[in-house]
């Protein structure tokens, strides 16, 4: 059945047709409407599942990590300050090996406090142990969040998941969605089984004790690293299945027309659409220009990448975050990737755009291309790029000659 | 209420279910206090603890329980026994597990987060009704960092944040008070001390659905300054002085269970503590002698104003 | 041992030293054995964290010794002089753990069980070990004491000065005994065994416990330096109230209402020398047992 969903309704649809059986709740712009579909479902009756409000989303995640850890499907859904607040039980979950789905709908930090997205939110919980999953569309929400139930209770995997999506621009956001039927979902996502863990009379179990000393430490830390490098494979073979239950078909690293392309765009989330949008321009304009994009970003695919980006001469990274004093953190990461392996790596280029929701135009895209092409041709690629036009600063300028303007108070005395 | 299971000091165990070779102090007045609990809880049990002295019952691969334990952070034990309990029910409910491998779900926390970083999580949790007991080893500081002043501090205590002659000017919060506002299921004071008191005050809670408090003053050698051997003695000294009234809230109702006879004057208990040197040498501070001793006379007053004594 | 280490550390620094000085915590707990370090050159000191190597090593509690778990002797080769706080003659202690080095002992001030002489041990022992380097000044040691214990009350830094003084004459015929450690030579090395970690389930590579009171294994008996001892004779077999305010509830009863102490556990607090209504349960000094049994149940 397709209809038509907001990436929100999406999350809600993909929690239903999982079988999810517990969502700690706490609402948040723009996620609200998530846990109000699914609390809404339970109160007619449409849907058995149990929603707990909690304090706050530190409170959240240690419950979902709490049930999961005891045997029960589990999902939940934050979003930006929200993530942030919970940011010490993100480790500590996963540090549990807690198998469940978060859904974080992106949305800029503070300050200044803000409600459209970028990607600080998702790329501050980059390091927790959490498998992150970054949609582009609301079709992929739902089975994104399909996918990641499989990953996260994946024996060789075991650790919780994040699938995010970018607030505004998927989450109220209405696109045509193919509803799988729940016999099909069935049939790729067996019910949970949490192999004999949990919390039982008669089976004594201590989770989550202390260690002294590092190398205790290193072992358990390093654990969560082997397993996040495991669903790697996993994801592999459940985008297989996944592709036969559904005809749908994922990779961990999309390629959009990028076979004979000497210029690709690297970027994450819905604006990778927009940069589609911009490729099919530019391939109609003759230029030979493709779009990489990760919808796995942990693990990070390192041969996916490396696959995506060979024989490509220059590649153009779109950030849609900051690291201030850095720059670009898929930058940072791409080219941490490219080092290291023999033969010849192209040109990255920098680019940071799209903070905080702000828009990303066809022309920029054609611009970043022109530059790319250049730093090719130089060899060399020029300083970082903030995508920022004039007219915009001199919007600025109007709003800080107000927020300047000398209080007149002072002259009445 | 049918007949409790303890009542004289006879009844109570003798044999003790929590395992030794814990990190604890010598001394220990809350290991005391959860050693004579967990004797009456049993191993169906599972400890959801927060960050505090207590973090370091179970190293890896050391843990004292018979039953299950699950380290939180110091501001989320009591949401993760709502993920455990919702999850244990929901388990029951579709039979995937037996009424006989239920748990209790007990959260442990210190004062430092039953106090303070946990009261949000806490309040959430009684809100909801959850059943679910909370132990409380109130220490009255930080004590697993090296006892800097907390909620929990008592008015004139020197810690490791109050070291000058006037020692903490805060005042004790009111804990009791604040979880009988919530209307839960049970709330009651005990000291390891008074191991009858608390057997019964236990057992009682554990017959009961829904939030349930038991708030234990552990005398602390480390952090209080005192011998280790005293810990009994320094219990005994906080309910005799008045300082640490031994009362139940049940059935929207305060009853104190323990009243002294003959109150003694504070200063036994403050003397014996050098947390409290500064109020003597190197001279008396009258002014807050008084002020402590005035409290705790009003508070005893008020008592008797309401009849909050039990039968 | 925190005290001692930054004491010693002091005394070197005022002698014109680059200093390291830290101690090293496991649980972080009154009574539990604690050690610390001291590192002094005429050099940058670029080296950090446990001594490989020690030219020195101090004992204050000797007890710890021959407990394999307390580790009191790793690092402890032909170049380390090792002192012990203990009344028995040094040889004895040589032959006991079949040492090559040099081996000293600090005797208490008296056989005794108060305490109270603990208080001081820690400047005992800084004392002990500046006069062993040999290049301490008494007068930089006495700085070094004045600064690192000025938050002590007046009577007990005059015990401790006084317990400093004796031991650091005491200690005037082995002055300088102490040998500079070397650094490792650049030559040969063995390479250390590095694995490559190997991906194991979430119910084993977790954190987690799946067994009941493993925490048993743990000798908390180690952390006695007196040890309380029931007298049958005297015990009126009560509501065995030792056992029940015991905080570490490391005493059991038997069937006959005779409670018995788990000293392989007891952390020596003395609760229930206090609590015993017939004062049934003396204090003897932990060194007064046979040391083959310090911490086992078969004393």
């Amino acid at each position: 059945m397709r209809v038509m969903l907001t990436g929100n309704g999406a999350a809600a649809w993909g929690a239903r047709l999982a079988g999810v059986e517990y969502l700690p709740a706490f609402p948040i712009t723009p996620q609200t409407e998530i846990i109000e579909t699914i609390a809404n479902w339970i109160d007619y009756g449409e849907f058995d599942c149990r929603v707990v409000m909690l304090d706050s989303e530190h409170s959240m995640i240690t419950a979902a990590g709490a049930a999961a850890t005891t045997g029960v499907r589990t999902f939940t859904a934050t979003s930006s300050q929200g993530l942030l607040y919970g940011m010490e039980m993100l480790y500590t979950v996963a540090g549990w090996r807690a198998p469940f789905v978060l859904v974080n709908v992106s949305r800029g930090l503070a300050s200044p406090i803000t409600l459209e997205p970028d990607h600080n939110d998702i790329l501050a919980a980059r390091d927790c142990g959490f498998l992150q999953l970054h949609c582009a569309t609301c079709q992929e929400v739902l089975d994104s969040i399909l996918l990641a139930f499989r990953l996260t209770e994946d024996n060789r995997v075991r650790l919780p998941a994040i699938v995010n999506l970018d607030g505004f621009y998927l989450s109220f956001t209405r696109e045509p969605v193919q509803l799988p039927s729940e016999q099909q979902v069935a049939g790729f996502l067996p019910p949970f089984d949490p192999q004999n863990q949990g919390f039982r009379a008669g089976a004594p179990f201590s989770q989550a004790v202390a260690v002294l000393g590092g190398s205790a430490y290193s072992y358990f830390r390093y654990q969560c690293h082997l397993a996040a490098l495991n669903a790697e494979q996993a994801f592999s073979e459940s985008a297989a299945l996944f592709s036969e239950a559904f005809g749908r078909s994922y990779q961990a690293v999309e390629s959009y027309r990028c076979d004979d392309a000497e210029v690709v765009f690297v970027m994450m989330g819905s604006f990778a659409t927009k940069a589609k949008a911009a490729v099919d321009q530019l391939r109609a304009a003759g230029q030979a220009v493709g779009l990489v994009r990760p919808l796995l970003l942990r693990p990070f695919p390192v041969k996916a990448f490396g696959r995506a980006l060979a024989g490509k001469r220059g590649v153009a990274v779109i950030d849609q975050n900051l690291s201030p004093g850095y720059g670009g953190i898929l930058h940072a990461e791409l080219a941490a990737n490219l080092y290291g392996h023999s033969g010849s790596k192209p040109v990255l280029v920098s680019f940071i755009g799209g903070l905080g929701g702000r828009d990303i135009s066809s022309e920029e895209f054609f611009e970043m291309a022109k530059i790319t092409r250049q730093a090719v041709a130089d060899g060399s690629a020029p300083p970082p790029r903030l995508l920022y036009t004039g007219d915009e600063l001199r919007e600025m300028k109007k709003w800080q000659a107000i927020a300047l303007q000398q209080s007149g108070r002072g002259d009445q005395t | 209420m049918t007949e409790l299971r303890f009542r004289t000091f006879r009844d109570l165990p003798a044999d003790h279910l929590l395992g030794t070779g814990t990190a604890m102090c010598a001394g220990c007045g809350g290991l005391e206090a959860l050693h004579e609990i967990y004797d009456i809880l049993g191993e169906k049990t599972v400890i959801i603890n927060a960050a505090g002295c207590m973090t370091l019952l179970a190293v890896y691969p050391f843990t004292p329980f018979r039953g299950s334990w699950l380290y939180t952070a110091m501001a989320s034990a009591p949401a993760g026994a709502q993920g455990v309990r919702d999850a244990l029910d929901l388990l029951l409910a579709s039979g995937r597990i037996t009424a006989a491998e239920d748990l209790q779900t007990v959260v442990l926390t210190g004062d430092g987060a039953a106090y303070g970083m946990g009261l949000s999580a806490t309040s959430g949790a009684i809100e909801r009704g959850l059943d679910f007991l909370y132990v409380c080893y109130d220490n009255e500081g930080y004590g697993n960092t090296g006892q800097q002043s907390s909620g929990a501090t008592p008015h004139g205590a020197g810690t490791a944040t109050n070291k000058g002659p006037l020692g903490y000017p805060g005042y004790k919060k009111d804990l009791f008070a604040i979880w009988a506002a919530h209307r839960p299921a049970y709330v009651a004071t005990v000291i390891g001390a008074e191991p009858l008191d608390l057997a019964r005050k236990v057992e009682r809670a554990m017959r009961l659905k829904g939030p349930k408090l038991i708030l234990a003053l552990a005398p602390c050698p480390t952090g209080w300054d005192f011998a280790p051997e005293e810990t009994v003695q320094l219990g005994k000294l906080a309910v005799q002085c008045g300082v640490w009234p031994l009362k139940e809230y049940r059935d929207g109702t305060v009853v104190h269970t323990k009243v002294p006879k003959q109150r003694l004057p504070v200063e036994e208990y403050l003397k014996r503590q050098g947390r409290f040197s500064q109020l003597f040498v190197p001279e008396r501070n009258e002014t807050v002698l008084v002020e402590i001793q005035a409290k705790i006379d009003d508070y005893w007053c008020a008592v008797e104003r309401h009849g909050q004594v039990e039968e | 041992m925190k005290t001692a280490s930054r004491i010693l550390g002091t005394a070197f620094f005022l002698e014109g030293f680059e200093v390291q000085d830290a101690p090293r915590y496991g649980a972080e707990r009154r009574g539990a054995p604690i050690s610390a370090y001291v590192r002094a050159s005429h050099q940058e000191i670029k080296e950090r964290g446990i001594i490989r190597d020690p030219g020195l090593v101090i004992v204050a509690d000797e007890t710890l010794v021959p407990m394999p778990a307390a580790c009191v002797m790793q690092g402890v080769g032909a170049q380390t002089l090792l002192l012990i706080h203990s009344l028995e003659n040094p040889q004895v202690w040589r032959d006991r753990l079949n040492l090559q080095g040099t081996v000293l002992t600090l005797p208490s001030a008296g056989e005794t069980a108060d305490p109270m002489a603990w208080r001081c041990i820690g400047a005992a022992c800084a004392a002990a070990a500046a006069r062993l380097v040999g290049v301490i000044s008494r007068d930089s040691l006495g700085s070094a004491l004045e600064q690192e214990l000025a938050g002590l009350k007046a009577a007990l830094m005059e015990e401790n000065l006084g317990r400093a003084h004796w031991a650091y004459d005491l200690m005037e015929p082995e002055q300088g005994r102490v040998v500079s450690g070397r650094l490792l030579p650049t030559g040969p090395f063995s390479s250390p065994e590095w694995v490559d970690l190997q991906y194991e389930e979430a119910r084993v590579s977790a954190p987690a416990i799946h067994a009941a009171m493993t925490s048993e294994q743990v000798q908390t008996g180690l952390w006695r330096t007196r040890r309380p001892v029931i007298d049958s004779g005297h015990c009126k077999r009560c509501w065995w109230l030792c056992s029940t305010y015991c905080p570490d509830g490391a005493i059991k009863v038997d069937e006959a209402g005779l409670p018995e102490i788990d000293y392989a556990h007891c952390k020596g607090c003395m609760v229930c020398v206090a609590q015993c209504p017939n004062h049934a349960i003396e204090v003897i000094p932990e060194r007064s047992v046979s040391r083959t049994a310090v911490a086992g149940k078969d004393s």
